[in-house]
């Protein structure tokens, strides 16, 4: 991979942000992220991704919607998901939803697929967990027919048949980018691999570098099902100001409160000081500077091998200026930063 | 009558170019968004994208398309018209028009209907013998969660609800909500029964014919106790410099359309006289602006109706056309319909 070629983006999971004070609305927010999306793109990211959840205090409950937005108020930049929960959405409406978003932004759509670490859409859809590896397969399996069939016949045990169906709108033949997310299971690096799709690697704690065997994994089971070489890469959640000591103090006013109660809710680990500045330091937080940043991004780029690295900029309450200084340096500091250090030192290919 | 609202409904059809060759679904749905976005400069009141699920219409998720007409307009009310609800489910059609409303600063609005054709319910596994159960469980699903407050809810048709919280949750706590209606007494009774707005297609015939429809509705409202809004119409047409050219345009292509449609629903193929009937007296609004406005001035007045949506495009007919047509139904026909209300 030619250092130039590097991609870097953004991810949100549509955080409700702040304002001085004030806790911004559901609608304030979401239009803070087309805003956020049109920034993206004066600095030069490459891509802008939402996620999909269904708590309170989350804004991307309609991803297609918020994305096709974003679509009329840019030009150039790539617009995704982090990750869509394939499970609990039908595949049929998605293809008419990313067709759709393709053709608003003229062939910038992207997806990347997963089964979600969070749970609730499984009851708020009607699924039962107990499906929960069946649901994303099958699904899966559809998804890249509608893709790649103009007419499509297809069966399966968690969605009605289909005899002969056209979507409309078409995509263009070949279909949008679709990636997989995996958290880490192997399981879900070998499926990826035997579809031959691109790998999404979300890595939200602990050293990125342990990664390197699902890397390794996927590398071999390509080979072995007979694909290409497909990208691969990193979405780690973190903050960009310009001096470290900024960054670390403003991302653990925000992070901590979220951090604690994802450790009550999933039994993480609780964030104590010391464990936030090691995860800093050589975990999966990209906390600091635009040079530290960019020095970790490389690291982690070279380790695993990586063609794009997301960055997921919003937290909880995080002050919208924060935010918005993320995407600023991000694009305009850090990534010709990464390219620089990647393209001293020559990578894997 | 300056509370009267007028606005534009399409389905996506695929036009023409210049050259006279159909273009792709993506560059239809990007000419809504153009035509959207020059209606909304004319002072438009609503664009109204219509779902379908057949090859000659794009739309087939219209608040995709809405969301890409938010950021690009500023007053514009942006309408499903209609949202198949029966094939869709309540929590997402909620979410995505709440992220709609949100997106254009409280514009969205969804009309939700059962739709006249068929196709949604094979493709997303419905069975047809449950056109009304569908529709009726799921407008009680909905207009729960317009309260935007936890739901708990259970159907037939539908997982079970438990203290659902469903986000966004809308700046004005009120999504603005219709239901579409084609001819059903009953549909008009349980719009009256939600206490919420009803929009007739009237898509044939002398539009005095649904008079009896907008009294039931509003008989039935005071009977049940709820709110009887201002009713709104939609019916199809096309506007040209001169009737001729209107008519013209229009009419080789509505035949292909009407026909294929005939084709499914058992109708003999339209003859020439009947179109021009139609257009003399039925339900095309078809002619130059003077010809459109005063047929619209009629049907208003004699149907006591509050908002009129236009039906811009049925069928093929050329693009360049079609923005001429919207051209002239914010630009002439509507102040002129306005003036002759007065």
């Amino acid at each position: 991979m030619a250092a130039a070629d590097f991609e870097l983006g953004l991810n949100s999971f549509g955080e409700v942000a702040t304002d001085g004070d004030r806790v911004l609305s559901d609608a304030e927010t979401v239009r803070l992220l087309v805003d956020e999306a049109r920034l993206a793109e004066s600095v030069g990211l490459d891509v802008f991704s939402v996620g999909e959840h269904y708590r309170a205090g989350h804004n991307d409950s309609a991803t297609p919607v918020l994305l096709a937005a974003a679509a009329t108020a840019t030009t150039r930049i790539r617009l995704g998901t982090s990750v869509t929960v394939l499970s609990t959405n039908d595949p049929v409406r998605l293809y008419h939803e990313f067709s759709t978003l393709d053709a608003v932004s003229n062939g910038r759509a992207q997806l990347v697929l997963g089964r979600a670490s969070a749970t609730e859409s499984f009851p708020l859809f009607g699924y039962d967990l107990a499906d929960y590896e069946r649901l994303f397969e099958e699904k899966l399996d559809l998804f890249l027919r509608l893709q790649h069939d103009e007419t499509v016949t297809w069966s399966g045990t968690v969605r009605s048949p289909l005899t002969e169906q056209r979507l409309h709108p078409r995509m263009q033949p070949g279909g949008i980018p679709t990636w997989i997310g995996v958290g880490g299971s192997p399981n879900s690096v070998i499926r990826a691999a035997r579809h031959g799709l691109p790998l999404m690697l979300a890595i939200i704690g602990g050293r990125p570098q342990r990664f390197a065997g699902h890397v390794d994994l996927y590398t071999r089971a390509l080979e072995q099902f007979g694909h290409t070489p497909q990208p691969i890469g990193q979405h780690s959640l973190g903050l960009v100001a310009d001096t470290d000591e900024e960054a670390v103090e403003t991302w653990w006013r925000y992070w901590q409160p979220v951090a604690a109660a994802l450790a009550a809710e999933r039994g993480f680990y609780k964030p104590d000081r010391a464990r936030y500045e090691a995860e800093i330091d050589h975990g999966a937080l990209f906390v600091g500077s635009p040079e530290t940043v960019a020095q970790k991004i490389a690291t982690v780029a070279r380790d695993l091998r990586l063609n794009r690295f997301d960055l997921k900029y919003d937290i909880m309450h995080l002050p919208r200026e924060a935010r918005a200084r993320t995407i600023e340096l991000l694009g305009s500091a850090v990534a010709p930063r990464v390219r620089e250090l990647l393209a001293k030192e020559p990578t894997h290919v | 009558m300056s509370d009267l609202m007028f606005g534009l409904d399409t389905f996506g059809d695929v036009p023409q170019d210049d050259a006279g060759k159909l273009v792709s679904h993506a560059a239809a749905i990007r000419q809504v968004v153009d035509e959207a976005v020059l209606a909304d400069q004319l002072g438009v009141d609503v664009i109204a994208l219509g779902e379908h699920h057949r090859p000659e219409y794009s739309v087939s998720t219209p608040e995709t398309v809405l969301a890409g007409i938010a950021t690009r307009t500023s007053r514009i009310r942006l309408a499903s018209g209609v949202t198949v609800l029966s094939s869709d489910d309540p929590v997402r059609v909620f979410q995505r028009f709440a992220t709609v409303d949100a997106l254009s600063n409280g514009r969205a609005e969804v009309i939700l209907g059962r739709g006249s054709f068929t196709e949604s319910f094979p493709l997303f596994g419905y069975d047809l013998r449950d056109y009304d159960k569908l529709f009726e469980e799921k407008i009680d699903l909905f207009v729960k969660l317009l309260d935007e407050r936890p739901v708990t809810w259970s159907g037939t048709l539908r997982a079970p609800l438990e203290q659902a919280d469903v986000f966004p949750k809308t700046e004005s706590g009120h999504l603005s909500t219709w239901v579409g209606v084609g001819g059903s007494p009953q549909s008009v009774v349980r719009t009256a029964q939600y206490g919420l707005p009803l929009m007739l297609a009237i898509i044939g015939g002398a539009p005095e014919r649904f008079a009896p429809y907008i009294d039931l509705y509003r008989r039935a409202a005071d009977q049940l106790g709820t709110t009887a809004h201002p009713v709104g119409m939609h019916s199809p047409g096309f506007i040209a410099d001169t009737d001729e050219e209107a008519k013209e345009v229009y009419w080789p292509h509505y035949r292909i359309m009407r026909d294929r449609i005939g084709k499914l629903r058992g109708w003999p193929p339209i003859r020439r006289q009947e179109f021009d009937s139609e257009v003399e007296h039925g339900s095309l609004y078809i002619g130059s602006p003077e010809t459109v406005a005063r047929r619209m001035a009629r049907a208003i007045r004699s149907l006591g109706v509050g908002r009129f949506d236009l039906i811009y495009s049925a069928g093929a007919q050329p693009a360049s056309a079609r923005m001429r047509a919207v051209e002239l139904y914010g630009s002439k026909v509507i102040p002129m319909v306005r003036e002759l209300l007065a």
